[in-house]
């Protein structure tokens, strides 16, 4: 459905992204993730065809959006973040222009915006000027500018910014809805939003592609191994023999005392063992209380963090590699420079030479 | 292209613009009007048009400086550029938007040729009438163009409506400087409309010359795609 390939956009001699490829599937909900300046919308920009790259290309269901531009475009419904719209018309006429923009038939217009409008929940507002909207309403008539047409592509850039806790809920399931017979990009900063609508993750930092896969995937890639976090009352101070008594335990870890008396472990399992039938059983005999126990979980957010610090680490090694490169580089041209003087010497030289052989 | 022609002349009417332009315009033809035409006792309504294509010069700009600047002020030409109409069909349509508005200032205008009829008992000057306004378009259409082309610069209405200013109202004295810069003083070109002549060489030139800001508007927005 949508193609990026090795796309690269470089402003002067910063490059806000850095060969980007991705492939999303028809009916696909992709979350963008990445922090403030990382290119999301710039990469949405690109997409849509706003922005052109300096190399690579994209593709939307198989038109290239530079190439076929107005094909590629009837097939995107764009929401861009700063929400642009027309201050002197009212929602209705906005939306009936956009509709109009994206050549959908007379018959057929009063009632798509009809749809539209009720789709994000404006009818209320409808009428007013959009001069005198607030920032919540904008926000979904700019939505609402993006569906109308139906087209197959939405890409929306935080779509749920600036409205409240409500519409927030509503967007989602609109947005959730719209996914079954639609794609859709979105760009947030909300994880939790994202791990709640999307299928599918993005994350980019600083221009490049981190990690693509499910919420899921990238949870328990982080995750990693099978752990448990117990808390218990242990006046015996039995707990450490008790669970490497244990067979399936590998190891285990204070990680706090807890002022009312209580402390808490994570305890390590071999394997996929789950292991807290035994832990109950065991600590029941020695006289050790359980207050608590569950499995430690590794939010999306820890994966984004994570990751995140990552690149970092391996961009300021790269940065080394940039600059030992870029000395190498003016040694060559420096040793050029002096090859180049040389010859012009030797040239200079012939010349006089011949010169002297005229006189 | 119908669309943003349509959503274009909507605009100039909801906003002050359109009525700020045919109010000033129509206000200072009729002391035009007066001053020349009525007091000196002439019934050439083509006369006064010497001194309205002066007067376009510097009101042209209320029409297109906002054309492409406030757009991208606002972020809307995003909306414009992501759509699927081609960048022409987008200059294209806003050329129509404003050549509609001096269509509709024209039609206003005809009321000096009824108030002239009046007063000569019958209809006069006819031929003359007819060229005149086909000139004034062709000078507006010059106009509009340049206009619009200095708009895409900018995103500021303000630089772009001076810019538009000053340029045209040096193009107006150019042949002062040399009679060759003549094919470039949309107002000298203009002259001979009033007489009665639709003249081939001035009106393939005003052609020319709005193709050529066209043109020059359309490369400007789509080299901009590959700056942004």
């Amino acid at each position: 459905m949508i193609k990026v390939e090795n796309v690269t956009k470089k402003y002067g001699s910063h490059t806000a992204i850095d060969n980007i490829s991705f492939e999303i599937k028809e009916g696909e909900i992709v979350g963008f993730l990445g922090p403030n300046g990382a290119g999301k919308t710039t990469t949405m920009s690109i997409i849509t065809g706003y922005i052109e790259p300096n190399s690579g290309h994209v593709e939307i269901s198989g038109y290239n959006v530079s190439k076929k531009a107005r094909k590629a475009k009837r097939e995107i419904g764009y929401m861009p973040e700063t929400t642009p719209l027309y201050n002197e018309l009212t929602p209705k006429e906005f939306i009936n222009y956009m509709a109009e923009l994206k050549s959908v038939p007379r018959k057929e217009r009063k009632a798509e915006v009809e749809r539209v409008i009720k789709a994000v929940n404006i009818d209320d507002v409808q009428n007013k000027l959009i001069r005198n909207l607030s920032r919540g309403y904008r926000q979904r008539v700019s939505l609402a500018g993006a569906l109308v047409g139906n087209p197959k592509v939405l890409i929306l850039d935080e779509p749920t910014v600036g409205l409240d806790p409500k519409q927030v809920t509503q967007i989602r399931s609109l947005i959730k809805s719209l996914g079954k017979d639609h794609t859709v990009i979105l760009s947030s900063h909300i994880l939790s939003e994202v791990s709640q609508i999307c299928e599918k993750v993005i994350i980019i930092n600083k221009g490049k592609l981190v990690a693509i896969d499910t919420p899921e995937n990238l949870e328990k890639k982080e995750a990693g191994e099978n752990t448990l976090l117990v808390t218990v009352e242990d006046p015996e101070g039995k707990i450490n023999d008790t669970v490497k008594a244990m067979a399936n335990v590998r190891d285990i870890k204070l990680v706090k005392e807890i002022p009312d008396g209580t402390k808490q472990y994570s305890i390590f399992a071999r394997g996929d063992k789950d292991i807290r039938k035994d832990i109950f059983a065991n600590f029941a005999k020695c006289g050790i209380t359980i207050f608590e126990l569950k499995k430690a979980e590794i939010s999306l957010e820890d994966a984004f963090i994570d990751l995140i610090d990552n690149q970092k680490e391996e961009k300021s090694k790269t940065k080394e590699e940039i600059k030992k490169e870029k000395q190498e580089q003016k040694e060559k041209n420096k040793k050029d420079k002096e090859n180049k003087k040389a010859e012009k010497n030797k040239e200079k030289e012939n010349k006089k030479k011949e010169k002297g052989g005229d006189k | 292209m119908w669309a943003i022609i349509k959503k274009e002349v909507k605009s100039y009417f909801l906003s002050p613009v359109g009525y700020v332009f045919i109010g000033s315009f129509l206000l200072m033809s009729s002391f035009f009007f007066y001053m020349y035409t009525y007091t000196s006792g002439s019934v050439e309504y083509s006369s006064l048009f010497y001194y309205t294509t002066e007067l376009l010069t510097f009101t042209i700009a209320l029409l297109t400086m906002g054309a492409f600047a406030a757009e991208r002020k606002n972020g809307t030409e995003t909306l414009l550029l992501t759509s699927p109409r081609s960048i022409t069909s987008i200059v294209l349509g806003k050329f129509l938007a404003a050549l509609v508005v001096i269509i509709i200032t024209e039609v206003f205008s005809l009321m000096y040729y009824a108030i002239l009829c009046y007063f000569a008992g019958g209809i006069t000057g006819v031929s003359e009438s007819i060229s005149t306004l086909i000139g004034f378009i062709l000078i507006a259409m010059s106009y509009i163009a340049f206009g619009l082309f200095i708009s895409s610069l900018t995103e500021n209405q303000i630089i772009a409506g001076v810019a538009t200013i000053v340029v045209l109202t040096i193009s107006w004295f150019l042949p002062n400087l040399s009679e060759s810069l003549y094919i470039l003083s949309p107002i000298n070109l203009f002259q001979k409309y009033p007489e009665g002549i639709i003249a081939a060489r001035e009106s393939i030139t005003l052609i020319t010359l709005t193709i050529m800001f066209l043109l020059l508007t359309i490369v400007v927005m789509q080299r901009r795609k590959n700056l942004k």
